[in-house]
């Protein structure tokens, strides 16, 4: 109690101050009025009465100053003190000042950006209700997708779920009537999908069960951003009719603003009424599942308990669903379970490259307490207590971590849009990012630990001082310990860089690797876009893509066309294949295999090797018959036999057969690091689906050409004889296939970029701080070198003393940072590709850079040296 | 002592105002005088040098201080020993008379 009121007093006198003041001059009147009172009681007249009151008492501007410090005295107007002292002295050094704080704005505000996207993405409860009651359902595996008619056979058990939501991302819809046509991203999803997830729609209503069934009026659920864009958010757009895809459809809610789920959707529908489409309880075409556990309800119980049912499926759907198990994962680790690791790991190897710096701002603040000595010494004379002597040199080194953070903040509010513009925008929640109070609190926390961190050891050193000693010495004087503590930071500064320059190193190593990947086609000169084709008649269709295809080749520097259901380095279809003539595998015990229905010019567009066989030609019409062709990994499973003339059937019962008539080069599918891994794939002949069905294909289909010249160049060529076929026709996603490459890199690409940024900067910092130390002690040992140089030592021996510290100390931080390494890019081994977390070329090469650096940082205090005069720097004193 | 307020010292100053408000509530101005009867005149404080020292020894939570008024009707500032005080007083007379004993001793030795 009693010291609260000592504060409150404190905050009084420091905050109020007139109020302060007044009631102190108030006091002192009162005093000399009662002197003056006794005065004239004595018998003075009145005005020496009050004169001599007033000299009695006493220097009253004084007393008054003397009596306000003591009342806001103490702790915070000492503070404020040493602030305005402290403040004084950096402004008296500008540059050692600008320099310390821009080293600390540097490292701040890197930190701070880091932390804001780890915020944003990891630390920030999703926008949802109560998020950790929900879950992401897999069967098979976390993260698969789950069969319809699975799904509609447990998503009403109540005994598990308060409530599911089948959730289908990634459909398009081509939104035409008024205004310009558009493609919109859209999501299939069952009733009650913003109440599972507990939003309620910014207007109108969710999705009900008589909305999500075949043949009832379509209805759907735009985004905010569409409402706005397309109907100038007017409130009277519920009820409104929309044409999605041919369709017409009623809008009956918008969602709130800012609504996200998986991937981005401007228009909602109901699964129901396409039913039809996901009929198959095979795992093709698949839907995710997101469900609300029962509160109360641990996750592992849900899995078991959702499984008693998968068991029971199992038994009554043998063909489809054995040993199909279903896998529940947190919306959490659903989300951002992927980014997690990478993201923690540039937020610790942006912590080192902090604590480097905060060693480099340690270490000048060592060279300058020394030059300080005098100073401190003086006021230490003076009567300040070494407790007081720390605590204005602490107060200044957390005035400057703190003005570093202000400026650092600057640096993170740029750098995080820098940072998240460079990283893959599928990142969930990433354009959120930005400085909200958990990140001002994670700021203000690491610039005072920054500050206490890098100035506790000068500030007791600098305390720790021998009055008479320093009187004496003056400016010079040699501190051995102090000389260590400065060898000490070198060292773990040269030891936390060599740990991010490996870490960084093996990255690279592995980016290169990855790039080496054999693709399996030619991404040069290729460039690629996507068509929606909505038009329910095939032989309409079919035509459309022969006159198109004939248009396109014709287009001068176009060497060849094709048209594609799928693109390698993206998501495919995986369904099972059955080769004739061999005995059924177990259900359960399918292989499945990459399938792309092609065009016969296809195999030419993308470069993919022909091994053996044919590829398709314009002969395999829907009339012929069905063909395949299929790649060397599914080759392998004929063994020694030749697969051409074989058949294969994707479905259990045999039918239809393709007649295997070609085998064509590996493609990498799902990314460039397969290491070996190659699942199967085969190519049916986009030209041998029969009309009927040709409609259902053209959703979204891939348009391939390759070029002998610019790719991006001839866009605008190819759109032109697309228009020309058809004017509403909208395209999109227009790539070059070398674009392509690079976004399935991108993270890795990310993470590389941002970790060899963070060692480069401790590379830098390490070397200013060896070049410092060596630079200090060569001024410290002048008269040493004066002396050996008089008595005969030659140039090249001061170099080799000089250099030979230096290198002593690197070594030293070589070898704990190998240690250090060795137990730390572990923790990376995941994001490395061919290169192991031990690779000793990284490791040797690493530590040769480090010391080559260090070798130079050391080479020009070592020839400074060289050039002292002995006959100066013995009269050096 | 030619100049006794020179050589008086922070914290005899201290003891002297507790010592004085021991006796009873006082302004400013009454301590100053009391220290005066109390000394038989012989110490003579600069009037002003009390205030620092009261506003500390307030602050410290010795002595709390109260607005009032005088028997003439003059507002002033009385300050009133507190239980702190009291305690902190007789540390401080002790360890005075502790010092004052061994000067003595070693003026005795000489």
């Amino acid at each position: 109690m009693e010291f609260l009121n000592i504060l409150i007093a404190r905050f009084r006198a420091l905050l109020r101050r007139d109020k302060v003041l007044n009631e102190i001059d108030e006091e002192m009147k009162a005093h000399i009025e009662l002197e003056a009172d006794a005065n004239r009681e004595r018998g003075m007249t009145p005005e020496e009465a009050r004169r001599s009151a007033m000299e009695s008492f006493g220097n009253v501007g004084s007393i008054r100053d003397l009596a306000y410090d003591v009342k806001g005295g103490g702790f915070l107007e000492t503070l404020w003190q040493d602030v305005r002292y402290c403040g004084r002295m950096l402004l008296k050094h500008p540059s050692f000042t600008l320099i310390i704080v821009l080293t600390l704005a540097l490292g701040i505000g890197a930190n701070t950006a880091i932390f804001s996207i780890v915020n944003a993405v990891l630390l920030r409860p999703f926008p949802y209700q109560s998020p950790e009651q929900l879950v992401m359902i897999g069967e098979g595996a976390a993260g698969a997708s789950v069969s319809y008619p699975n799904f509609a056979d447990w998503k009403d058990d109540r005994n598990i779920f308060s409530s599911t939501s089948a959730v289908r991302g990634n459909e398009n819809f081509n939104l035409t009537g008024a205004g310009e046509p558009e493609r919109l991203q859209g999501r299939l999803v069952s009733a009650g999908f913003l109440s599972v997830l507990g939003v309620s729609p910014a207007l109108g209503r969710d999705f009900l069960v008589e909305d999500d069934r075949p043949g009832v009026t379509p209805t759907t659920i735009i985004s905010y951003g569409l409402w706005s864009r397309r109907f100038a958010s007017d409130q009277g757009v519920i009820g409104k009719q929309i044409t999605l895809n041919n369709q017409s459809f009623t809008v009956i809610g918008v969602a709130p603003r800012g609504f996200e789920f998986e991937q981005p959707a401007d228009v909602s529908v109901p699964i129901g009424l396409s039913a039809d489409r996901f009929k198959a309880r095979g795992s093709d075409p698949g839907i995710r599942v997101v469900a609300r556990m029962k509160s109360g309800v641990a996750l592992q119980e849900a899995q078991t308990q959702l499984n008693v049912i998968y068991q029971r499926l199992e038994q009554e759907y043998p063909k489809s669903n054995t040993g199909r198990r279903a896998y529940l994962t947190s919306l959490q680790e659903s989300f951002v379970g992927d980014v997690r690791q990478p993201l923690l790991i540039l937020l610790g190897s942006v912590g080192l490259v902090l604590l480097i710096a905060c060693a480099n701002v340690a270490n000048l603040l060592l060279v300058r307490a020394s030059t300080r000595r005098r100073e401190i010494s003086v006021r230490v004379a003076l009567g300040a207590s070494r407790w007081r002597i720390i605590r204005q040199l602490l107060t200044e080194s957390i005035m400057l971590s703190l003005i570093g953070a202000l400026l650092g903040m600057l640096v993170a509010y740029w750098g995080t849009s820098l940072v998240a513009n460079q990283l893959p925008a599928e990142i969930p929640r990433l354009s959120q990012a930005n400085i909200d109070s958990r990140v001002l609190t994670f700021t203000i926390g690491v610039s005072l630990v920054t500050g206490l961190l890098f100035g506790l050891a000068p500030a007791i050193q600098s305390s720790r001082l021998n009055l008479t000693d320093c009187l004496k010495e003056g400016d010079r004087g040699a501190s051995g310990s102090r000389q260590y503590l400065r060898s000490a930071l070198v060292v773990c500064e040269v030891a936390l860089t060599l740990t991010l320059l490996v870490g960084a190193g093996l990255l690279v190593q592995s980016f290169r690797k990855v790039l080496q990947v054999d693709p399996g086609f030619n991404a040069r000169s290729l460039l690629t876009m996507q068509v929606s084709v909505n038009n329910p008649d095939g032989n309409q269709v079919a035509s459309f893509f022969r006159q198109l295809q004939e248009n396109v080749t014709r287009i001068p520097g176009v060497t060849a066309f094709g048209i594609s259901n799928g693109l390698p380095l993206g998501v495919a279809n995986h369904p099972t294949f059955f080769i004739q003539g061999r005995p059924l595998p177990e259900p359960g015990q399918e292989t499945g295999a990459v399938r792309y229905t092609v065009s016969p010019g296809y195999f030419e567009a993308m470069g993919i090797q022909l091994k053996r066989g044919r590829v398709f030609t314009s002969q395999d019409t829907p009339e012929t018959p069905l063909v395949m062709v299929i790649d060397e990994a599914l080759a392998q499973y004929f063994q020694n036999e030749d697969p051409i003339g074989k058949q294969i059937s994707q479905s259990r019962d045999g039918s239809p057969k393709y007649e295997i008539v070609g085998v064509v080069g590996h493609v990498e599918q799902n990314n460039l690091e397969s290491q070996g891994v190659r699942t199967p794939q085969f190519y049916l002949a986009f030209n041998q689906i029969p009309p009927d069905r040709l409609p259902g294909y053209v959703r979204r289909i891939n348009l391939l050409s390759r070029t002998n010249v610019d790719p991006s160049s001839l866009t605008s060529a190819v759109r032109d004889q697309i228009a020309a076929l058809n004017k509403d026709q909208a395209v999109f996603n227009v790539r070059t296939m070398e674009e392509i490459v690079g976004q399935s890199v991108a993270p890795r690409r990310f993470s590389m970029m941002l970790l060899s940024v963070f060692a480069l900067c401790a590379l830098a910092l390490a070397s200013i701080g060896i070049y410092g130390v060596m630079s200090y002690a060569v001024a410290q040992r002048t008269r040493e070198i004066g002396l050996r140089m008089t008595l005969g030592a030659q140039r090249g021996n001061v170099l080799r003393l000089v250099i030979g510290d230096g290198m002593k100390l690197t070594l030293a931080g070589v070898l704990l940072g190998v240690v250090a390494a060795l137990a730390l890019t572990r923790t990376i081994k995941s994001l490395l590709f061919g290169v192991s977390a031990t690779d000793p070329v990284t490791f040797i090469s690493i530590a040769f850079l480090l010391l080559l650096v260090a070798l130079l940082a050391c080479w020009v205090p070592a020839r400074r040296a060289t050039k002292v005069d002995p006959m100066i720097a013995l009269r050096y004193e | 002592m030619t100049n006794p307020k020179a050589d008086l010292l922070q914290g005899t100053l201290d003891m002297l105002i507790l010592k004085a408000l021991s006796l009873g509530p006082l302004h400013g101005y009454g301590v100053i005088q009391r220290l005066r009867t109390m000394s038989d005149n012989m110490l003579h404080v600069e009037q002003g040098a009390l205030y620092p020292a009261l506003y500390r020894i307030e602050l410290k939570g010795w002595v709390s201080g109260k607005w009032g008024e005088n028997e003439t009707g003059r507002r002033a500032k009385f300050y009133k020993l507190t239980k702190a005080g009291q305690r902190q007083l007789k540390i401080e007379e002790e360890s005075w008379d502790r010092l004052a004993l061994v000067v003595a001793k070693m003026r005795e030795a000489t």
